[in-house]
């Protein structure tokens, strides 16, 4: 995992990142709040084209994770579409009844899993896990045991990968990867997980005790080799989040392309 | 001799590191099992619920391995914001249902005391995170709106996945770890130690 500060030309790397998890954060509240459909339609499509404009990853990829975001967002409707209460009957067959609320709930739930969809990735892709816990430790003061904890446990991430290709190896060259039934598979994954999860502790511990061995956070102050502040990004950042917002409230007034405005009341 | 001997209750850096990494490691577990799960809702017959469990495994998991204070709250929450970090379908929702989890997950442990780590407490550890998500879902995903079988459904999968998966699952695992010794890294010095020393 190397350390790359910016990808390419993005400015979305460039924001705080504690600022860019508070905002994101915070939309959360507020899309919680929402229950028009019709802001919901506008926000997933300006949310969409915000994650199509940002270009930190290469484009097949950006497709693909849209093609995943799109597919959960429809599983993330079916239960309440196709059994969810309502009294306008659309469809019914069995136990499956379509109502119009029942399909308007579906959508709203739909929309949301898509628009935070959008948003995490916007955040995943463009997020950098150094630069974000310094962030945290100097924006949002967090104790820098966790902080460093984090980081620290991020460095050990490839080394469990080795190690898992090692183990997988050791078991198939003693045959134990051929051995089928339930108590096999039973036995190989509980041997996967003990065996992984025993190196991790002793690294961790390891670990723990060669930093307190060097006094690590034993003293109060302490100077961050890398210090994260504000930009200008931080700023177009709000400003890019504010209009999508606002954008998607007010054009749901304008143009209601549903007469759904709150689907949580009974039609 | 040393019977008087005061037994740190509070979360070092081992206990912290330890509890970083394998919740990393449960963070990694439930992005890749995001699909999977996203999958599972497919049918609309809350197959999903069944398998909610996994979601909620890391506090019971750390709290009855490192049996302190904090460390299941400490735990779920570091999963859900690994979970964030790696890009999971829900984004930030998961750090939100990360916290809830957590803290219920915890207040089960507080409530005897942080004295008790058996089987017992980490069933209802689970269940209880899994009722802090019930209480998000409610209002996130209108729960309360589904027809009245499959909102049942979804409520008994949910709870039998999350005391199998959260309950049962970590307790077994931290047993086996136990066997191998490891766990003498990390836990408090009890007074069984010291008794053994005294004979």
């Amino acid at each position: 995992m190397d350390i790359k500060w910016t990808r390419g030309k993005n400015w979305l790397a460039e924001i705080n990142p504690s600022y860019k998890l508070l905002i994101i954060a915070a939309l959360f509240i507020v899309f919680l709040c929402v229950d028009n459909l019709n802001v919901m339609i506008w926000s997933s499509l300006f949310f969409l084209i915000v994650y199509l404009m940002h270009r930190s990853i290469p484009v097949k990829l950006s497709i693909i994770l849209l093609f995943m975001a799109l597919l959960t967002s429809l599983f993330s409707m079916t239960a309440m579409t196709l059994f969810g209460k309502g009294t306008h009957l659309l469809f019914q067959f069995g136990l499956i009844r379509i109502s119009t609320e029942s399909l308007a709930r579906g959508l709203m739930l739909g929309l949301r899993s898509f628009t935070f969809g959008m948003l995490s990735l916007i955040f995943a892709t463009t997020t950098e896990p150094v630069p974000f816990f310094y962030s945290l430790m100097q924006q949002c003061r967090m104790p820098v045991r966790f902080a460093y904890g984090f980081l620290a446990a991020f460095r050990m991430l490839p080394m469990m990968a080795e190690e898992f290709q090692i183990l997988r190896q050791a078991l198939k060259v003693r045959g134990l990867s051929r051995a089928k039934g339930v108590a096999a598979t039973y036995n190989r994954f509980k041997r996967y997980c003990l065996t992984m999860l025993v190196q991790s502790i002793r690294r961790a511990q390891r670990t723990a005790v060669a930093m307190e061995a060097k006094r690590f956070s034993m003293t109060e102050a302490r100077t961050f080799y890398y210090s994260i502040g504000w930009s200008r990004y931080d700023f177009f950042f709000s400003l890019l989040i504010g209009f999508t917002v606002a954008a998607s409230f007010i054009l749901a007034v304008w143009i209601p392309l549903t007469p759904f405005v709150h689907v949580l009341d009974q039609y | 001799m040393n019977q008087s001997v005061k037994v740190s209750r509070t979360l070092n850096l081992t206990d912290i590191l330890v509890t970083i990494v394998v919740s990393l490691v449960f963070g990694l577990i439930f992005r890749l099992m995001g699909p999977v799960y996203d999958l599972f809702k497919s049918f609309g017959l809350q197959m999903d619920a069944l398998i909610y469990g996994i979601w909620f495994i890391a506090g019971p998991f750390a709290a009855v391995l490192i049996r302190k204070p904090g460390a299941a709250f400490l735990a779920e929450t570091v999963a859900a914001l690994a979970e964030v970090l790696f890009g999971g379908s829900g984004g930030i929702v998961n750090l939100y249902y990360g916290l809830i989890q957590g803290l219920f997950s915890e207040a089960i442990f507080a409530a005897v005391f942080y004295r008790r780590f058996s089987l017992i407490p980490a069933i209802l550890s689970g269940l209880a995170a899994s009722a802090g998500s019930l209480i998000l879902d409610v209002y996130y995903g209108y729960l309360t709106d589904l027809a009245g079988w499959n909102l049942t459904l979804n409520i008994v999968f949910r709870f039998i996945g999350s005391a199998l998966l959260a309950g049962l699952f970590p307790y077994v695992l931290v047993k086996g770890l136990e066997k191998t010794g490891v766990t003498q890294l990390i836990r408090p010095v009890s007074k069984e130690d010291y008794d053994v020393l005294n004979k």
